[in-house]
């Protein structure tokens, strides 16, 4: 996996000869070897019709690729650049995938391997009319980014991330200001606590959740701000 | 009984088994299990307790959280430390306290000048009885031990809680220097003196003191 993380908030990847990675536009802070940087138009992969999906999902944050140029080899198959990665003071989390599905809101996404397959995912699909109103009170929005594969993601948060396992047997309810990401085969919901006091300002603050259920994990930040 | 343990130095996890918990209002990140969340008010329980918060204005908005599984807490990324009660008394600023076991009383005490050097007004809250209480802060903090002989003096900004028998008196460097806006930026102080422990963080509120 090509992540290492330096401290809480920079993480360094290596990257081989034919390798490529995505990253935030902007998010290096320093880089060994031989590295080109190239704004990503398309935000990422797949070509136009996935440009146009992210674009109308808003899920389009500017991404660049960063890779080694062609015609440079390492030896022996040895990393021959490392980059350093960071932003904004944000803390940096660490996902490696093995065949699973991360679910990420592009702006938190900092940098991803080029060997994961990025997609967008409707969410309001899930749960009908209260996925809507999820997405309202999240300020996360309908859709959110899906990486799959082989590979890892480095995924911003703001303050530590603690990392929730999820099963059929304990589903996990998440603040969905703390909510980062989550993987694995995972449903979501809203679910609410409204009764009278909340309407009537007495609340515990503790209002909505989002309830999560199935099987997969759960990133959660210390922090109830956005980033 | 609820157990305290830190997840990271910024996350509180709370393992309960149908006991209750008090905790800062809308700090609960994640939960499994089943939950319930309840708002209460700082100060006390009761009629005198309500009156105490009106006068106060030490209005901390206090939640009861009470289930079986596990409640995670955190504010802002702010550090947590574990403090265990043991029949003594913890003077902490609202704004820092997280959480608490609900055998565990909350109460309002006069600070006199401190307070309003603090910004912070002239009350303060207190926790006392038997059990844990979580209390955050910018920053790891330091427990720093005072005894007869070595008095402590703090900086009101970074001052957040105090257990055990201490006195507190506010004393100020203020001196022509100040006046004329040549200040060292350390003109107040909060100085100690009994036995006891203090909790200090590595950050300075702004207060109205540092000004000057």
């Amino acid at each position: 996996m090509p992540f290492t993380a330096l401290n809480s908030r920079i993480v360094e990847a290596r990257i081989g000869p034919g390798q490529r990675m995505f990253s935030q536009r902007g998010a290096m802070l320093a880089y060994r070897g031989e590295v080109s940087f190239t704004p990503n138009i398309q935000g990422g992969q797949g070509g136009i019709g996935s440009m146009i999906g992210r674009r109308v999902a808003n899920e389009a944050t500017p991404l660049m690729t960063v890779e080694v140029p062609q015609g440079i080899n390492g030896q022996g198959g040895a990393p021959i650049a490392t980059v350093m990665f960071g932003h904004g003071g944000h803390h940096v989390h660490v996902v490696d995938l093995t065949g699973e599905t991360l679910y990420v809101e592009a702006d938190r996404l900092l940098a991803f391997d080029g060997s994961l397959q990025q997609g967008t995912m409707f969410m309001g699909s899930q749960g009908g009319v209260m996925g809507m109103v999820r997405g309202q009170v999240t300020g996360q929005g309908l859709f959110t980014t899906t990486l799959k594969g082989v590979g890892s993601a480095a995924v911003m948060a703001h303050g530590g991330v603690i990392e929730l396992p999820i099963t059929p047997q304990r589903p996990v309810h998440v603040d969905p200001q703390a909510y980062v990401a989550h993987r694995g085969d995972v449903r979501n919901k809203l679910s609410t606590a409204l009764g009278w006091r909340d309407m009537v300002g007495r609340g515990s603050g503790e209002a909505f959740q989002l309830e999560l259920s199935g099987q997969g994990t759960v990133y959660v930040q210390a922090s109830e701000e956005k980033l | 009984m609820a157990q305290f343990r830190l997840q990271g130095s910024k996350v509180l996890a709370v393992d309960m088994t149908g006991d209750a918990v008090k905790a800062k209002n809308g700090a609960m990140v994640a939960y499994d299990g089943q939950m319930a969340f309840k708002k209460m008010s700082g100060g006390g329980e009761g009629l005198r307790g309500m009156v105490t918060r009106r006068l106060t204005g030490e209005q901390m908005a206090v939640m009861e959280v009470k289930g079986h599984g596990t409640c995670y807490f955190a504010d802002r990324a702010s550090e947590i430390n574990l403090v265990r009660l043991q029949g003594e008394k913890l003077f902490v600023e609202a704004g820092n306290l997280l959480c608490t076991e609900a055998a565990l009383r909350t109460g309002t005490t006069f600070t006199g000048l401190r307070g309003a050097s603090q910004g912070n007004g002239l009350f303060t809250t207190t926790v006392e009885g038997s059990g844990q209480a979580a209390i955050t802060s910018h920053g790891t903090a330091v427990v720093l031990r005072v005894t007869k002989q070595y008095p402590l003096q703090v900086d009101p900004g970074a001052y957040i809680a105090h257990t055990g028998d201490l006195t507190q008196h506010f004393q100020s460097g203020v001196n022509f220097r100040s006046f004329i806006g040549e200040g060292s930026g350390e003109a107040f102080q909060i100085r100690f003196e009994g036995e006891g422990l203090v909790y200090v963080q590595p950050s300075e509120r702004n207060t109205v003191g540092g000004e000057v």
